[in-house]
């Protein structure tokens, strides 16, 4: 068994499936073995007059913005699906599951942490796979306030063998709430950080990774988001913030990312994307909240 | 004891869950405004029946007018349904960019800076300083002068101390109780600057003076007890930002 950070060097194979919006909704395979469903929102006219006003050249007038959910089914011998999207798209959320699983079970239903974007359509997917082992952090106290203390718990010493993908929980660096976790997938190298590495996109980028896109993900579209979403680097002590981001960008080097508020980057894109988060943490410090999402 | 009246139509309905170092409130309060009663924040459908009996008890019957809610976590929001249910489609004023995603399509949406009016009663709308959920809010009642921080000013509390206010907990742990609850509930202070948190927090109280803080997760706070609460937070966030 490898330590995140210490596995072989495989890069994750390009999608064989192109983005498609299906009757079953928007999903699409992102990485072997990894599919991916979106729920858009509606249009983030607020945002998208801020970054009109910002200046920035990766936003074209007139297009809608979006800051989606992300929802990832796993696929190996079991299944296991990570989250699952807001209560507005159940509708989306349990055919994309239908087709994609086929006459699978789904196996395991993985909460990040118990937030209605993250977790409203839980009871819907355990009634319709009852046989489902849900599965939620073991961070935090209060598990039974929100229908977990039944959940099987899941913390860094972990690891859920899927047959041919193998799943950890390391400890979620950069979070809201007590019980929270991020997670790994060990043979794509893939890290999933919640919501940590969003950013919004715009019409005709939805259902792409970073490298079908033809925008940059530059400093300025991730203050965007964690502005909004991470207010609390407002009040940091900025160096804490950049050194355990430093410390992630080790431990996880060469990993994809695949946050559940922006599109997926590929592991050999990676990189620069902790220093930019570095100078988001500066930014936010020194300039405040951009708002409420 | 059905409610704990705070005085200036504002009252404590406490309901407390046990954690391993003391018990945790996850409490709501009423709130009496002249077209009916508002409810700060549902509660945990853990505490639905009692707090239901309770609501009912201290409105002879007539339920809620309206719910302010802080945030759409569900210790703060799971009984809104149900509450429907039992008193009618009330006004529910979220604070949420995207009530749809949060489960509140039928939501009114207040924004941060906002001065609102429910059932005949002015709330400004604050930004918190402490807070989980980004979307959170904090109101303050110009009427009663109490501030309604949901997360922030937390603490926890020894077994069977669940009916009083802060300032009348035991001294001893009272302090311990503050650095607790913020130590398991706001993970993030783990990179915080204690000085700039504080500075936010004094600045609000200043703009705002609280004739009662009033969490959902510990003991409300009398204005007297203002400045020691500030003074045990700050010594707990300094904690905490020492330890990391």
């Amino acid at each position: 068994m490898n330590a995140p950070g210490s596995d072989t060097e495989t890069t994750p194979a390009a999608a064989p499936m192109p983005a498609a919006r299906t009757g079953a909704g928007w999903r699409r395979d992102v990485w072997p073995g990894i599919h991916w469903i979106q729920e858009l929102g509606g249009h983030r006219a607020g945002i998208a007059r801020a970054v009109l006003e910002s200046g920035a050249d990766w936003y074209t007038p007139g297009n809608e913005l979006y800051v989606p959910q992300n929802a990832y089914l796993l696929t190996g011998e079991r299944t296991l699906l990570w989250d699952t999207l807001s209560p507005a798209s159940g509708h989306i959320l349990l055919p994309a599951l239908e087709e994609l699983l086929g006459e699978q079970p789904l196996d395991y239903l993985a909460l990040s942490h118990p937030d209605v974007p993250h977790a409203g359509n839980t009871m819907q997917v355990l009634r319709r796979y009852p046989d489902c082992q849900l599965v939620a952090p073991a961070t935090g106290e209060t598990h039974a306030l929100y229908h977990l203390d039944d959940a099987m718990k899941v913390g860094p010493e972990d690891e859920i063998d899927l047959g041919g993908l193998r799943v950890r929980f390391p400890e979620a660096t950069f979070l809201d709430a007590a019980i929270h976790t991020w997670m790994s997938e060990e043979t794509t190298r893939t890290l999933f950080t919640v919501d940590w590495m969003g950013f919004p996109h715009q019409s005709g980028e939805s259902l792409r990774r970073t490298d079908e896109i033809d925008t940059v993900v530059d400093v300025g579209r991730l203050e965007e988001f964690h502005s909004r979403v991470m207010f609390w680097f407002q009040y940091v002590h900025p160096h804490k913030v950049t050194a355990a981001t430093d410390a992630l960008a080790v431990q996880f080097a060469g990993y994809g990312l695949a946050p559940a508020h922006g599109l997926p980057i590929p592991g050999e894109d990676a990189a620069p994307y902790y220093e930019r988060m570095n100078e988001v943490v500066r930014r936010v410090a020194a300039g405040g909240r951009g708002g409420v999402l | 004891m059905s409610v704990i009246d705070l005085g200036g139509g504002v009252s404590w309905v406490h309901e407390s869950f046990p954690e391993t170092k003391g018990h945790i409130h996850v409490s709501v309060y009423l709130v009496d405004a002249p077209e009916g009663a508002i409810l700060m924040d549902s509660g945990s459908f853990h505490h639905r029946q009692r707090l239901a009996d309770r609501i009912r008890d201290a409105t002879a019957g007539r339920g809620i007018g309206a719910i302010i809610l802080s945030h759409s976590d569900y210790p703060h929001s799971g009984n809104i349904p149900a509450f429907r249910r039992d008193w009618g489609d009330f006004e529910i004023i979220a604070s949420c960019g995207d009530p749809d995603l949060q489960g509140l399509p039928y939501a009114r949406r207040t924004k941060i800076g906002d001065v609102t009016d429910v059932l005949g009663r002015r709330f400004v709308v604050l930004d918190p300083p402490l807070a989980d959920r980004n979307h959170t809010t904090w109101v303050y009642d110009e009427a009663s002068r109490t501030l309604f921080v949901a997360d922030g000013f937390g603490a926890l509390h020894a077994p069977g101390a669940s009916h009083v206010d802060w300032g009348r907990l035991p001294e001893e742990g009272r302090a311990e109780g503050v650095h607790e609850f913020h130590a398991q509930t706001l993970p993030w202070l783990r990179y915080a600057d204690p000085d700039r948190v504080m500075g936010a927090l004094h600045a609000m109280l200043e703009r705002h003076p609280p004739a009662w803080i009033a969490p959902i997760h510990g003991p409300p706070i009398a204005e007297r007890d203002v400045p020691r609460y500030m003074a045990d937070l700050e010594a707990a966030l300094t904690r905490i930002a020492e330890r990391n």
